[in-house]
């Protein structure tokens, strides 16, 4: 067991380092200048207004990123170490493919969470400076200063950062688990953004479909609940716009998500692992 | 949330894919339906900026409508959308000098004040757990349709919500005043002035509450006496 989690462990530090060698965080200077420009942009609307579009803003910025390097990463973990020939380095050493699998899905999680985090630092400070901007304009009165730092120093935005790295926690699965099966990068990229998407929609399409009537046969039913089994509901990650709408949700409702994000990054992982040992090199 | 629950619980049913497509074009309906919904609500929002510095008051409407459809959670984009109607747009109707007719300019005036009415009405049933919108409705009904009772209603709902600024807690007293009701006024100035306890929380002002009462009752005796004679 200890010799597991060694190897897995190499195996993940072995894929942080190698993304990060990959100047991916280059990406993030872009993400501080469109955050920056941003701030500067909204300046016509209330206080209110201005807080929910920047967090709306780096929420979406931190979102964004995440899938692309999330898809990225994945698509060069598996199908690029095959092509590239260094698997069969890694597979010739006393390393179970599984290990190897989950290892590398460790390591891209490492570096999403790592990414998400500096992301966070640089919302959390154009926050700052966006309060002391406001509280310089608009903050002679104690209670609009005190106002305007709530929504600048909401503590519920980590609630929102929590849901945003378990999101993307799942689509880094997805990926991991169609970069097991495939051989091309892009069939891995159209894959999880196609599941991506599905996962967005379904909820929305499943309730205009049962609602218009027009799903009366146990068939069509036996489908829809198929595809909410094996398609991860992403709608549910929509508590970030409740929290950034300065609405209460409470810590119970987001563990419950992070749970539902477990158990889908479990069956996926296990998945993979289940492929990928049973295919060519 | 299905769509006669969302009926049941906002008094609307809100976005559907289809709805969202249809009115919202391509790439937003992209962005709203593949997750950045905050992002495509404040884009609508930025075009109601637009066509509000514009003054096109249609076009204002139907962005503000489907941002607040799209994130009906947002306190903030009913108020702000509610402020457009009822104030902006019909303020810009009574005076618009295309329309020789007063009672028409006012008809249409009260149309908008009405739309901002309805809208913050549904906003009330989609945040119904703060009080910024119950605090809104009862300006609206204050400022713009002189229903004094009715704003008072509001104000009580909206302190009742626990996170209503200490000020409004007087604001019934003066609605009720305004509406005519002063026994009711003061009735209640005298009940929110039990309430404060001792010694008061200098937040809630109760040197105003007892400057209300004085001059409630100053006010009631008066009328009372000239009854008498």
């Amino acid at each position: 067991m200890m010799g597991s989690l060694r190897r897995i462990g190499a195996v993940a530090g072995n894929t942080f380092l190698e993304a990060v060698r990959q100047k991916v965080f280059a990406v993030l200077l872009v993400f501080g200048l469109v955050l920056i420009y941003g701030a500067n942009y909204f300046t016509e609307f209330s206080f209110q207004e201005q807080f929910k579009f920047l967090k709306d803003l780096g929420y979406a910025a931190i979102s964004l990123t995440g899938l692309l390097v999330g898809l990225l990463g994945a698509t060069q973990l598996i199908p690029g170490e095959i092509e590239r020939r260094t698997i069969l380095t890694a597979l010739c050493r006393p390393l179970r493919r599984w290990e190897f699998v989950v290892g590398k899905y460790l390591g891209l999680s490492i570096l999403l969470a790592v990414m998400i985090g500096v992301m966070a630092v640089a919302v959390a400070g154009v926050l700052g400076w966006k309060e002391a901007h406001l509280i310089a304009r608009e903050g002679s009165d104690p209670a609009v200063a005190a106002l305007i730092r709530a929504e600048a120093r909401d503590p519920r935005l980590i609630q929102a950062l929590v849901l945003l790295e378990v999101k993307l926690a799942v689509v880094a699965a997805i990926a991991v688990f169609f970069s097991t099966v495939a051989t091309s990068t892009t069939f891995v990229m159209a894959m999880t953004l196609m599941v991506y998407l599905i996962g967005h929609l379904q909820s929305v399409a499943r309730e205009q479909w049962l609602e218009s009537g027009e799903v009366a046969s146990w068939a069509a039913k036996f489908f829809l609940a198929g595809v909410a089994f094996l398609v991860p509901d992403f709608n549910l990650y929509n508590l970030i716009d409740e929290i950034v709408a300065g609405n209460a949700v409470s810590w119970r409702s987001t563990l419950e998500v992070v749970g539902y994000s477990g158990v889908y990054i479990a069956v996926l992982l296990t998945a993979a692992s289940v492929v990928f040992e049973g295919r060519d090199i | 949330m299905t769509q006669s629950q969302r009926k049941a619980t906002y008094g609307f049913t809100g976005p559907t894919a289809v709805a969202i497509r249809e009115k919202l074009g391509q790439g937003l309906a992209l962005a709203a339906l593949g997750g950045f919904r905050g992002l495509a609500a404040n884009a609508l929002m930025l075009q109601a900026h637009g066509a509000w510095e514009e003054q096109q008051w249609v076009r204002v409407r139907s962005s503000l409508e489907l941002a607040t459809l799209l994130q009906p959670r947002v306190a903030v984009f009913w108020d702000t959308a509610s402020w457009h109607l009822a104030w902006n747009a019909a303020v810009a109707a009574e005076r618009y000098s295309g329309e020789p007719s007063e009672t028409r300019r006012r008809l249409e005036a009260r149309r908008w004040v009405e739309a901002g009415r309805s809208l913050l009405e549904r906003g009330t049933k989609a945040v119904p757990e703060r009080a910024l919108l119950f605090q809104r409705l009862g300006d609206l009904y204050w400022q713009r349709l002189e229903d004094y009772q009715a704003a008072a209603d509001c104000y009580r709902q909206a302190i009742a919500k626990g996170d209503a600024p200490p000020y409004l807690e007087r604001f019934v007293g003066y609605a009720l005043e305004k509406a005519g009701d002063k026994r009711g006024a003061l009735a209640y100035f005298r009940e929110l002035r039990a309430q404060m306890g001792t010694p008061p929380n200098p937040e809630r002002k109760p040197e105003v509450v007892d400057r209300e009462i004085l001059k409630l009752e100053k006010e009631l005796s008066v009328q009372a006496s000239a009854k008498k004679k």
